[in-house]
């Protein structure tokens, strides 16, 4: 079949046969060849951390896929087209001169500060004084999985993106995946104790905080993830309980049923 | 509590717990569940390895093929599973490159059927041919005139495809993806996938042809000689058309046994009523063109062999029956019920009909292996009967196991089903 093997002939049947195979097999060495260079690119350029949030964002059910403007009623339904960084969203400024005002930041009881930045990952961004940023995980996350069993944090000197890894915890058993909420890198690790995780000497300066939350759409978001928490909450996993008009417990990840409660965690974490 | 444990993040070894393999929001049954309902399939799987060490280590004699009779229930089984793996080339092609969307819901099962399906007939190929220490031979030194070389050769390179299209799928999973190197892989090796879907249909549509071409060129076996266009005969398209009209069907039938087997909802109603759709739109023209090709072969080309119709079908067990079977029964009233809305709307309906057309084309591939060879095709010659020993059911039921297995951690392992979580919350409440 091939030259230079027994049975092989000049001919067109035999050539265009071997042509036919080999650039088959060509077709295929090269699809792998380019998968690992290409692969080995990502990662020698840091996109390892985008690509996972990419993938992972795709796999969200879509009410968690939905645009900060459709929380607050300005985009009903609007899906949100950039992975939740409003930064190279041409809409997002249309909205966010559309609003104006301040408002109080305190549903059920959680404490959410206005002069902080929230990402829809349950986190928290203070810039300081320093030019450095502050990161924690906001009242939702801290009230739900209490204090982590274990924290696995970026050393100091690494880098975190937006929407990548920022830590990972875990609780009774179930890890999640926190997500960063801004580029930079990691100047110190923090503790639970010390209420907050990562001080991060942001890329730019000032620091581009455009993605995060704040404001009057802060409370809109909150009174969404806390319907969220009492459909997670309740026996059919889709129907919200009514609320008693309380506070939300320490720890009420243990309050999810255990058969949801990875799930819940993961949810509210934006890990699918 | 104890004060939390802060590790650097690059030094933490655990231990691999079944749960964390599992995808998050997928509910699977306990491993201890899981574990009891593979020990049957690896039991069988044992024994169909026994077999074939025996069938490797004395000849074929350990089985009941012999010099006339040299295909068999492998032979069969290969047809079948070749045919009914067509799901992934054909469904791939409807996704990647006709882009409908919807079969992105079945898409990871079609290309694990197409792999198991795949894998397992060369498997069973090795077996058959006996000597897989010179299997490369086939590559080296192949006979040019044979149909079978195109095949081999397509077999070997869309194994190849279906490898890279499954690998995206295995990477998917929980622990796996926390690999940066295999997650950025995945991702980029996914981008390409729509190039390998394209290539998988054109290797696709060579080896389903030239598999049912290498009966039609049979002159010296009337029964399954068939004219043609060219050097192709008619077998040659009928398998191509067969293989697409019932690959998406196989799929449904899987779909609706894992529905079954596992109690979940994995794809919408209106996808499965899509596969059906597709397959009834393309039974359609395979059993008009089937029944056309019969009336010419009966009336024409068997006649100018001089075999009259009739003596094809006065040895028992192979009567008229066999073709009003395959036809009609397994042709036509699958075709009509599936693409008739009212009937491929009702579940049932849409499973019976999925059934009745796999059947039809395995009772194609079965007819052209044995009935070709055990029908009397010269004058002293006699009606050969030949039924498989246990090596040869051992083996066969080998193949099925390793799919059973193979299909089953991948269920249980990976995320197959995009719609899963929705439905299932959806059916929860």
């Amino acid at each position: 079949m091939f030259p230079g093997v027994d049975g092989f002939h000049w001919t067109f049947a035999h050539i265009f046969f071997v042509s036919v195979f080999l650039s088959i097999a060509a077709a295929l060495a090269g699809i792998v060849i380019a998968s690992l260079a290409r692969g080995g690119r990502d990662i020698a350029n840091g996109r390892a951390g985008q690509i996972r949030w990419s993938l992972d964002f795709a796999e969200l059910p879509l009410e968690l896929r939905q645009c900060r403007h459709a929380v607050t009623g300005e985009a009903p339904g609007r899906i949100c087209p950039n992975a939740f960084d409003c930064r190279h969203c041409e809409e997002h400024a249309k909205f966010r001169q559309a609003r104006a005002g301040q408002c109080d930041n305190a549903a059920c009881g959680l404490f959410y500060p206005n002069y902080r930045y929230y990402h829809r990952g349950h986190t928290w961004v203070t810039p300081q004084k320093d030019g450095t940023l502050l990161v924690g995980l906001d009242a939702i996350g801290e009230h739900m999985v209490g204090k982590p069993d274990s924290v696995r944090m970026p050393a100091p000197g690494s880098r975190v993106v937006t929407n990548g890894e920022g830590w990972r915890m875990s609780k009774d058993g179930f890890e999640v995946r926190v997500l960063a909420p801004i580029d930079g890198t990691v100047v110190q690790t923090g503790t639970p104790q010390d209420g907050w995780y990562l001080r991060v000497q942001p890329d730019s300066h000032p620091p581009d905080l455009r993605h995060l939350l704040r404001g009057e759409e802060i409370e809109a978001w909150v009174s969404r993830e806390i319907e969220r928490l009492q459909c997670a909450l309740s026996p059919d996993a889709d129907t919200p309980l009514l609320a008693d008009g309380g506070v939300l417990m320490e720890e009420f990840i243990r309050e999810v049923p255990a058969a949801r409660r990875d799930e819940v965690l993961g949810e509210m974490f934006l890990e699918p | 509590m104890a004060d939390a444990a802060f590790v650097p993040m690059t030094a933490v070894a655990k231990p691999l717990r079944d749960r964390r393999l599992i995808t998050r929001g997928l509910d699977r049954c306990s491993l201890p569940v899981f574990s009891a309902w593979l020990a049957p399939w690896f039991v069988m799987l044992a024994v169909g390895l026994y077999a074939t060490y025996l069938a490797l280590r004395f000849g074929l004699n350990q089985t009941n093929m012999d010099n006339r009779f040299a295909f068999g229930l492998w032979i069969f089984l290969d047809l079948g599973v070749i045919a009914l793996g067509a799901g992934a080339f054909f469904s791939g092609f409807l996704l990647y490159i006709m882009k409908l969307r919807e079969l992105q819901a079945v898409i990871n099962t079609a290309v694990i059927l197409g792999f198991v399906c795949y894998s397992g007939a060369i498997a069973v190929l090795l077996v058959d041919v006996g000597q897989p220490l010179r299997a490369w031979f086939t590559f080296w030194h192949p006979n040019v005139h044979s149909m079978l070389t195109e095949v081999t050769f397509c077999i070997s390179c869309y194994l190849a495809v279906l490898t890279l299209e499954y690998l995206p799928i295995v990477l998917k999973n929980r622990r796996l993806k926390q690999n940066a190197s295999f997650l950025v892989f995945e991702w980029e090796l996914h981008r390409l996938v729509p190039l390998l879907a394209g290539i998988g249909t054109l290797l696709s549509f060579f080896h389903q042809g030239s598999l049912g071409g290498l009966y039609g060129v049979l002159r010296g076996r009337p029964f399954a000689y068939r004219a043609g266009l060219g050097i192709w005969p008619t077998t040659f398209f009928l398998f191509i058309l067969s293989a697409m009209a019932v690959g998406p069907s196989f799929l449904l039938l899987v779909l609706s046994a894992v529905e079954g087997i596992t109690g979940k909802k994995l794809v919408a109603a209106d996808v499965k009523m899509t596969l059906g759709k597709i397959s009834g739109w393309l039974l359609i023209p395979y059993v008009l063109l089937k029944s056309v090709d019969t009336l010419v072969w009966l009336h024409s080309t068997s006649r100018q062999a001089g075999f009259r119709p009739w003596e094809y079908y006065c040895w028992k067990p192979f009567g008229f029956w066999v073709l009003l079977a395959e036809i009609v029964v397994c042709g036509f009233v699958p075709a009509i019920l599936l693409i008739r809305r009212a009937t491929r709307s009702r579940p049932w309906m849409l499973v019976l009909s999925a059934a009745l057309a796999c059947t039809g084309v395995l009772l194609n591939r079965f007819v052209l292996t044995i009935q070709t060879l055990a029908l009397p095709t010269l004058a002293f010659d006699k009606f050969m009967v030949y039924y498989p020993n246990w090596q040869e059911f051992a083996v066969f039921g080998a193949v099925v196991a390793y799919a059973v297995i193979v299909y089953s951690l991948s269920y249980r392992y990976l995320p197959l089903f995009p719609q899963e979580k929705e439905l299932n919350r959806v059916s929860r409440s």
